[in-house]
């Protein structure tokens, strides 16, 4: 006998999706997974995403997918908010995960608003703040790195919220998961990588097509980056340059992963 | 009418952040801002000191959606200042990459963005239940532009491969020939696609503003010319002027700046429309013909026809990037795309490229180590905001005339908006 699966099936989850200071690149790799768009936003109910649809902010939602670093007063209180409202909080992407490129104008950020809007910054720009990730305002629960995200990752951190799951996230660096595609070290041609202290957890796609790591998916935990500059010196690469390369991704996390 | 305060906070279904404002007072449009609220990433200081290898990667997350455009004019400023010549094939990849975002953008903002307007829709996801073909076609079509970029560039968004000089790596041949194959095959839903926008009834406004594109003899460029045509004035201006004539200037409403043309002081569009104003002869045969079946022709100068112009150009993009594949699955094609060697010295440069929202220019000037020592990066939308505003105030009186309510203004400015299909996060850098 067949009995009726639905009248017992928990309400979906209400999925909010929200855009700080990025290139809404991310966003858009969401919806770059095409065949298959309809089934994973299917486990939801989508309540708000404003790249897609133009159905106003709704006041509640359970999961926050947030883009982007926050670099004005008027973000951070609108990430607080998302905070209070949403049980689970997703930061997707190198901005809402490290700061990302964004970050890379935090220091000397008064002198660089004036740099490009001279003395009259406009008032659209809103309350204009160093650039920041959503972990320095708000506990995030979930985050997907790189820069883009790769869809997938999105998808597997999604189902992990849905469903759960007692996998470990790697911390490991890039090198060890690099190596086994056997596309040789950049290293050995006294060309800088930084897969050496990178987060894993991307294949290494960049190095696979003749392109170093820069490091979007930011730090690791375990990176041990002061061997790493010595590793540089000997093959010929000043420290001080492994350094200005690190910036880039971790210009406002560096502190927490090297302290 | 009674006095009419039109606000739209963070409209939807574009990309990037913007709010639209618009008065009338006693039957007269009083104020009339599109409001780019989108936050400063300060690009054009971010890159200041930093070494030439690393400026088109960071330049390139200006914006995900046009980030191919953004890599390739920015390596193109940087080779200009280095005098390195790049091999044919090289310049047919970029131009693929290029392309590719066209598709993806093209795609995204007809399916996902506009045709809900006109079909009645918030967004795109009830097509999947009313017209499944179309959807499914519209999302094949944008994962084909997706599919080309990662062919090309590694990635969908930010590409990987593409440098000064040449590019990292690149697909085998089987890879050009089924692309090609691929992309051969959509060539018939787009030519209906030309059809399903005509079909779309637009409000008949005559933009007064000029247009402006990137122009050379017998082709319909989008990487390979340092030429460009404001149409309307016929004034050719080589690209590395664009900083003379070109003026950039900041209002309060707007975190972009606005740009008009230097000497007269007015407004232009660049998009689409522009590139067909400039260069529709030189179309591709199919592309020609469906556009003047759908009765776009130069001069189109209604804004709205933007949205009919993205559909004409999927048709040859298509079959344009068909050819190029092809000419690459040969190995011998226009030599390697290895990057060329070239010496590092000072100077100022800069790229332009079409990128899908019209003519994109990146200013560079470099000291003899590579570092950067001033950036200018002119966008699309920034370059089309005053042009917007001037049309959307031709609009509202329109609709006035015509005795429309509040909710029917509403719509057709934000119809108009996204005829211009703006990237305000371009725009704000």
């Amino acid at each position: 006998m067949k009995t009726s699966m639905n009248t017992t099936a928990a309400p979906k989850k209400k999925l909010a999706v929200f855009g700080l200071a990025s290139c809404f690149g991310c966003q858009l790799q969401i919806t770059n997974m095409e065949p298959h768009l309809l089934e994973v936003l299917d486990q939801v109910e989508l309540s708000y995403w404003q790249l897609t649809s133009s159905q106003p902010k709704p006041n509640d939602y359970d999961i926050a997918v947030i883009e982007g670093a926050v670099t004005t007063q008027e973000a951070q209180e609108l990430v607080k908010e998302i905070r209070q409202t949403a049980s689970v909080v997703i930061a997707i992407g190198a901005c809402a995960v490290t700061g990302g490129i964004p970050g890379l104008a935090a220091p000397r950020f008064d002198e660089r608003v004036e740099e490009v809007y001279s003395s009259t910054c406009p008032q659209a720009c809103g309350s204009l703040q160093a650039p920041v990730p959503v972990s320095a305002v708000v506990p995030v629960d979930f985050e997907v790195r790189c820069c883009p995200i790769d869809p997938r990752d999105f998808v597997s951190v999604l189902e992990r919220v849905l469903q759960g799951s007692n996998r470990s996230i790697s911390t490991a660096t890039l090198c060890g998961e690099c190596k086994r595609n056997e596309r040789g070290c950049f290293w050995g041609r006294g060309i800088m990588c930084l897969g050496l202290v990178t987060r894993s957890g991307c294949s290494a796609r960049c190095p696979s097509l003749g392109r170093p790591c820069n490091g979007c998916a930011g730090l690791s935990k375990d990176a041990n980056t002061a061997s790493a500059k010595v590793i540089a010196t000997e093959w010929g690469i000043d420290p001080a340059r492994f350094e200005e390369a690190l910036e880039m991704f971790n210009q406002q996390s560096m502190e927490d992963n090297c302290g | 009418m009674a006095d009419v305060t039109i606000e739209v906070d963070h409209l939807a279904r574009i990309e990037g952040h913007g709010d639209l404002h618009l008065c009338i007072e006693n039957g007269e449009v009083t104020e009339c801002n599109l409001t780019v609220v989108e936050p400063a990433r300060l690009f054009e200081s971010m890159v200041v000191g930093r070494y030439f290898e690393e400026v088109p990667y960071i330049a390139s997350r200006i914006c995900g959606i046009c980030s191919s455009s953004h890599v390739v004019t920015d390596i193109l400023a940087i080779e200009h200042i280095f005098n390195v010549e790049v091999t044919e094939r090289t310049n047919t990849l970029r131009e693929l990459l290029v392309y590719g975002s066209y598709l993806q953008n093209h795609a995204t903002h007809l399916f996902v963005f506009g045709a809900p307007d006109f079909l009645g829709y918030e967004s795109v996801f009830p097509l999947a239940q009313t017209n499944k073909e179309l959807f499914d076609h519209a999302l094949q079509l944008k994962a084909l532009g997706n599919e080309l970029c990662t062919t090309v560039g590694g990635r969908s968004v930010h590409p990987i491969t593409a440098v000064v000089g040449g590019f990292t790596s690149e697909p085998s041949s089987e890879d050009f020939l089924a692309l090609a194959d691929k992309l051969e095959a959509m060539i018939p839903f787009t030519e209906e696609s030309v059809d399903l926008f005509a079909g779309f009834e637009a409000l008949p406004l005559q933009t007064e503003g000029d247009f402006l594109a990137m122009v050379e003899p017998g082709a319909y460029p989008v990487c390979t010319s340092q030429n460009a045509l404001f149409v309307r004035s016929d004034q050719e201006f080589s690209c590395q002027e664009v900083q003379e004539v070109i003026e950039e200037f900041s209002q309060d409403h707007s975190a972009a700046f606005l740009a008009c043309n230097r000497a007269t002081k007015k407004p232009y569009m660049t998009a689409a429309l522009a590139r067909i104003n400039a260069s529709w002869s030189n179309l591709g045969k199919t592309a020609r013909f469906a556009s003047a079946k759908a009765g776009l022709r130069p001069p189109e100068l209604n804004p709205m026809a933007n949205n009919l112009a993205q559909a004409v150009e999927l048709v040859d993009v298509l079959e344009r990037c068909a050819e190029l594949c092809r000419n690459l699955a040969e190995p011998s094609f226009g030599g390697s795309s290895l990057p060329v060697e070239f010496e590092i010295q000072a100077g100022y440069g800069v790229g332009f490229t079409e990128a899908p929202r019209g003519s994109l220019f990146h200013c560079l000037e470099l000291d003899e180590n590579g570092r950067v020592v001033k950036a200018s990066i002119i966008t699309p939308t920034a370059q089309n905001l005053m042009n917007l505003e001037a049309d959307m105030r031709q609009l509202a009186e329109l609709m006035l005339e015509r005795g429309a309510s509040e909710d029917e203004i509403r719509l057709e400015a934000e119809k108009l908006v996204r005829a211009y299909d703006p990237c305000l996060s371009c725009s704000v850098h």
